[in-house]
C-alpha cells in the first residue's frame, strides 16, 4: 500500500525527450491510468516508476522515499507486460512462483502461495501447462499471477490487454476491476484505449508529447477537457470540435460555422473575450436532432447504430456536426433536419492555444 | 425467357471462369512445388554423393576400386579395409580420441565464453559492443594459412606444440567468433520484455542469463555447439602443424594413409568413414535441437 509521486521527472534520449516534466500525485490505493497515443511518453513514465528506465531529471517519490536509483525490485513494483512476458521454458506453476524461488523462499511457501493465487485467478486447473499452450486471456493471468504473488506495494501495467480481443479484453476490464477492489493494491496502468481508461480508472492522466495534458476523474475528462486535444482524444465518437465565429444578428448571439448558425445564450457572451478566435465543442450526446424548421438545418450524411444510440453524422455547407439519437433510430441519409445543441454543455477553446475557456 | 437464358449462361460463364482460375493457380502451385523437390533432390544428391562413395569405395576390395569402371559385383564388398584400419595401428583409434578432446574442450569452451559474449553484446551496456561484434567477426576474414607461421612461433616459445591446450586455443580462435555471431543473432531476437519481467521480479542480470536466457536458447546453443564441434572435428591445417605425435587428430591419422610410395585408398576411405561417424551420431541425436536453432531464431515471449 503506497502513494507515488513525480516530480518534474523528465527523460531524454540523445536529443529526443520522451518525457518532458512529468507531475503526478498517486494516492495509496488508487487506480491511476497514463492515458495518450504512441509516442506520448506514457510507457516511458511508466518503465522509469518501474525501475526499468533510469530518469535524466526530476525526482520519483514512493511513500515519501525518493526512488530514482533504486532496482526494480528494491521499489517493491510489480508489473504485467503487454505481450506478458511470460518465462517460456516454465510451467504456470513455475511462472507465478518465480519471485519467490528466486529470493529463496521454501518450496512449501511458494507452492502454498501459488496454489492461493491459481485459485484466485482460477489457474488451478493449468498449473503444469507451458505457456505456449495457454490461449492469450489465460496467459495473461498467468501474468497477473506473478505479479500478485510477490505482494508488491504497486502494481503497473503495461498495455495488458491490447492483444486479446474484443471480448476477452472487456471481461478483463471487469476482472481487474474487481481485482483492485479486492487487493487494494495502488495500480498505474498504461493504455492506449480512451474507452478502457474511462471505464477502470480512479484518475486518468491524459499525455501528449511528453507532458501530462490534464489529469482528473474519468467524469472530469470527459465533460470538462482543458484543451481541444483532450475533448477529440477521449470520447467514441470523440466530441466534435467546430472552427466558427461569435456573431451578432436581430439582436441575438449565433456561434456561426459557414451555413449554420447556433445560437448562444447571453451569459456565455459576456465570459468570452470577443477579440480571442474562439473553437466551440460539443459532445454527440448533446447535439439533437429535431425538424428542419426547429433547429439549425442540416442533411443528415451517415447513419451508425450503436445499440442504446444512434450515431448521426450531420453536415452542411461549411462543417458537421455528430448528434447522437435515441435507440436504433431510423433515420435515413439525405434526410434534412435541424441541429439543437444543449446550451449548457458547449465547450469553448482558444483557437490559438486550444486550452479551454469555459 | 430469354432473359432467363441470359443470366443461366452468364453465371456458368462465371463459375467455368472460377474453376479455370482455380485449375490455373492449383497447377501453379503444384508446379513450383515441384520445382522445390527437384532442386531439393539436385542438392542432396550433390552433399550426399561424395559421402556415399566414401563408404562405398571403404568397402571395396583394392582392386575392384581401382578398376574402371569401379567392380560393384558383391562379390567385391569385403570388410579387409576397415580389418586393415583398426589392426595395422595406424594410430587412428588414438588419434579419433585426441580429436574428441580437443573438439569437446574446443565446444564446451566456445559455448560458455561465446554465449556470454554474445549476450553482454546484444543486451547489455557494452561500451563499444557492435566494434567489438565487428572486430570478432573481421578475424574471420582472412586465411587461416596467413598467420600459420606466427603461430607456430608463439605456441612453441609457449610450450604449447604438440598439446591439447595449444590446439583447443587456435580452434577457439575461428570457432568463438562464429558461436558469438550466432548467439547475438538468437539474443537480439528475445523479446526484451522477458528480461525485464525477469529484472522485476528481481532477478540479477546473471540471475537473467542463467535462469532465463540460457535455458530458452538451447536450440542455438546446439546449433552452435554443433558447428563449432565439427570445425575442430575436421580441421586439418593447424592440426598438422601444431600437432606432433601426442595430439595428432583424425584428420592428420587418416592423411597418413597416403605415403610416399604408396597411397591405402582403401584404408583411407575406411579411416575418414570412421572418423565421420561421431559426427554423424551427434548431428542425428540433436537433430531436433539444431533444426530449432537454425530456423526459429526466435522465442516467442
Amino acid at each position: 500500500m503506497s502513494d507515488v509521486t513525480l516530480v518534474d521527472v523528465t527523460k531524454r534520449y540523445g536529443n529526443v525527450e520522451a518525457c518532458r516534466g512529468v507531475n503526478l500525485q498517486v494516492a495509496d490505493g488508487e487506480f491511476v491510468t497514463l492515458l495518450g497515443p504512441s509516442g506520448c511518453g506514457k510507457s516511458t513514465t511508466l518503465n522509469m516508476i518501474a525501475g526499468l528506465e533510469s530518469v535524466t531529471a526530476g525526482d520519483i517519490l514512493i511513500d515519501g522515499t525518493r526512488v530514482n536509483d533504486f532496482t526494480p525490485f528494491e521499489r517493491d513494483v510489480a508489473m504485467v507486460f503487454q505481450q506478458y512476458a511470460l518465462y517460456p521454458h516454465m510451467t504456470v506453476a513455475e511462472n507465478i512462483g518465480f519471485p519467490l524461488r528466486l529470493h529463496k523462499r521454501s518450496k512449501t511457501e511458494t507452492a502454498a502461495r501459488v496454489h492461493d493465487v491459481a485459485n484466485l485467478l482460477e489457474l488451478g486447473p493449468l498449473l503444469d501447462r507451458l505457456p505456449r499452450e495457454l490461449s492469450g486471456g489465460q496467459q495473461q493471468r498467468v501474468a497477473l499471477g506473478r505479479a500478485i504473488i510477490r505482494e508488491p506495494r504497486i502494481f503497473l501495467f503495461d498495455e495488458p490487454f491490447s492483444n486479446l480481443d474484443a471480448a476477452l479484453r472487456l471481461r478483463m476490464r471487469t476482472e481487474i476491476k474487481l481485482l483492485h477492489a479486492r487487493l487494494g493494491v495502488t495500480s498505474i496502468f498504461v493504455t492506449h484505449d480512451q474507452e478502457e481508461a474511462l471505464s477502470i480508472s480512479d484518475r486518468i492522466a491524459v499525455m501528449r508529447q511528453g507532458i501530462v495534458e490534464q489529469y482528473g476523474t474519468p467524469a472530469e475528462i470527459y465533460a470538462a477537457p482543458t484543451s481541444t486535444y483532450v475533448a477529440r482524444f477521449i470520447g467514441s465518437p470523440p466530441m466534435d470540435i467546430l472552427s466558427g465565429s461569435l456573431e451578432q444578428r436581430d439582436g441575438s448571439l449565433y456561434y456561426v460555422v459557414g451555413d449554420a448558425a447556433f445560437p448562444i445564450s447571453d451569459s456565455v457572451w459576456s465570459s468570452l473575450d470577443p477579440a480571442t478566435p474562439v473553437d466551440l465543442g460539443i459532445r454527440s450526446e448533446y447535439v439533437h436532432l429535431t425538424s428542419v424548421d426547429d433547429g439549425t438545418p442540416a442533411t443528415v450524411q451517415v447513419v451508425q447504430p450503436v445499440g442504446p444510440s444512434t450515431v448521426v453524422t450531420t453536415a452542411w455547407n461549411g462543417g458537421s456536426l455528430t448528434a447522437r439519437a435515441p435507440g436504433m433510430a431510423d433515420i435515413q441519409p439525405g434526410t434534412h433536419v435541424g441541429l439543437r445543441l444543449d446550451p449548457s454543455k458547449l465547450l469553448f477553446f482558444d483557437r490559438e492555444t486550444g486550452h479551454r475557456l469555459r | 425467357m430469354a432473359n432467363a437464358s441470359n443470366t443461366v449462361s452468364g453465371s456458368l460463364a462465371h463459375s467455368a471462369l472460377t474453376t479455370r482460375s482455380g485449375t490455373r493457380r492449383r497447377l501453379d502451385s503444384f508446379l513450383s512445388d515441384l520445382g522445390v523437390r527437384i532442386g531439393l533432390a539436385i542438392f542432396v544428391v550433390w552433399t550426399l554423393a561424395p559421402v556415399a562413395w566414401m563408404v562405398i569405395s571403404s568397402l571395396l576390395t583394392p582392386v575392384s576400386l581401382t578398376s574402371l569402371p569401379p567392380d560393384l559385383s558383391p562379390g567385391q564388398f569385403t570388410w579387409m579395409n576397415y580389418q586393415g584400419v583398426l589392426a595395422t595401428g595406424q594410430s587412428l583409434l588414438p588419434a579419433m580420441r585426441n580429436s574428441l578432446i580437443v573438439s569437446a574442450l574446443t565446444t564446451s569452451i566456445a559455448l560458455a565464453l561465446g554465449s556470454a559474449a554474445a549476450y553482454a553484446i546484444a543486451r547489455l551496456e557494452t561500451p563499444g559492443g557492435n566494434r567489438l561484434a565487428v572486430m570478432v567477426l573481421a578475424t574471420q576474414m582472412f586465411p587461416g594459412i596467413v598467420i600459420i607461421i606466427p603461430l607456430f612461433i608463439v605456441l612453441s616459445r609457449l610450450g604449447l606444440i604438440d598439446t591439447y591446450a595449444g590446439l583447443v586455443l587456435v580452434y577457439l580462435s575461428f570457432v568463438l567468433p562464429i558461436v558469438i555471431w550466432i548467439m547475438k543473432g538468437f539474443f537480439e531476437a528475445i523479446p526484451p520484455d522477458l528480461e525485464r519481467a525477469a529484472a522485476i521480479d528481481g532477478a540479477t542480470t546473471w540471475q537473467t542469463f542463467t535462469r532465463i536466457v540460457l535455458p530458452i536458447s538451447l536450440p542455438p546453443l546446439f546449433a552452435a555447439g554443433i558447428f563449432a564441434f565439427i570445425e575442430s572435428w575436421n580441421e586439418f591445417m593447424f592440426a598438422i602443424v601444431l600437432t606432433r605425435l601426442q595430439t595428432k587428430t583424425a584428420p592428420i591419422a587418416i592423411s597418413e594413409f597416403a605415403g610416399q610410395y604408396q597411397t591405402a585408398v582403401g584404408q583411407m576411405v575406411a579411416a575418414a568413414t570412421l572418423a565421420s561417424v561421431p559426427i554423424i551420431a551427434l548431428a542425428l541425436v540433436f537433430r531436433s535441437y539444431i533444426l530449432k536453432g537454425f530456423a526459429e531464431g526466435a522465442i516467442k515471449g
